[in-house]
């Protein structure tokens, strides 16, 4: 299927691609479909893109929280499982929304509610967690490599 | 809405399941104890402003160059 976007223009893309948030995400709670981009072409990257499929102008930019956050804590109940079609013991795949300022060695991602996707049945959902541990901007970099002069 | 007054110590029962007590007032502050099956999720109510406006700045914050990006993150993977 052919998919319009402000950021990569008009690209084609596979209806197996396509993930459904049936709840959307907080604040944008219509936004029930995106599709999973590379960060930038040809290079491997951490990062990737979410970009709407109903909306051509919204993306997000995503990480795996796990990379950071090693001992990044997740437990999804029973229930939790249930509304992305999870199986008792079935693995998914977690993701952050990271957001970039303008000096970009200050991104952070928010650890309080990630993105659980289930993969085989291309579900998502942004869940809230009720720990009080994490933040809502967690610093991808470690303070020294966080300067002005990196990001010029 | 549906409004009670309760003393400290008193308590406030919802189900079977769910208790929630006033444990102390001091000033505007109230502390609540909440008793509550481990599967319950109990949030302080601002989270989900918190996320909605970072959520929001996420969508919007798109001034960087993607290939600088990756490369300090990779850079920071490594160590």
């Amino acid at each position: 299927m052919k998919l319009e976007t402000t950021r990569f223009g008009t690209i084609d893309i596979e209806e197996k691609q396509v993930i459904e948030f049936s709840d959307g995400l907080y604040g944008f709670e219509k936004e029930s479909l995106f599709t999973f981009l590379p960060f930038n072409p040809n290079v491997e990257s951490p990062m990737e893109w979410m970009q709407s499929i109903l909306s051509p102008h919204l993306a997000f930019v995503i990480t795996d929280p796990y990379l950071y956050v090693p001992e990044y804590k997740l437990k999804l109940s029973e229930e939790d499982k249930n509304k992305v079609g999870l199986e008792l013991n079935e693995p998914f795949l977690t993701r952050s929304i990271v957001t970039i300022p303008e000096n970009y060695t200050e991104m952070t991602a928010n650890l309080v509610a990630p993105i659980v996707i289930n993969s085989n049945k291309r579900v998502a959902k942004q869940f809230v967690l009720t720990s009080m541990e994490y933040d809502t901007r967690h610093y991808l970099l470690p303070e020294e490599m966080r300067t002005e002069a990196a990001a010029r | 809405m549906l409004v009670l007054t309760r003393k400290i110590g008193e308590s406030i029962k919802i189900n079977e399941d769910v208790k929630i007590t006033v444990i102390d007032v001091k000033g505007k502050n109230i502390r609540l104890g909440i008793e509550a099956p481990r599967e319950t999720k109990i949030y302080r109510e601002e989270v989900f402003l918190k996320i909605r406006e970072q959520n929001q700045t996420a969508a919007t914050s798109h001034f960087f160059d993607p290939s600088k990006v990756s490369k300090l993150i990779k850079d920071k993977i490594k160590k």
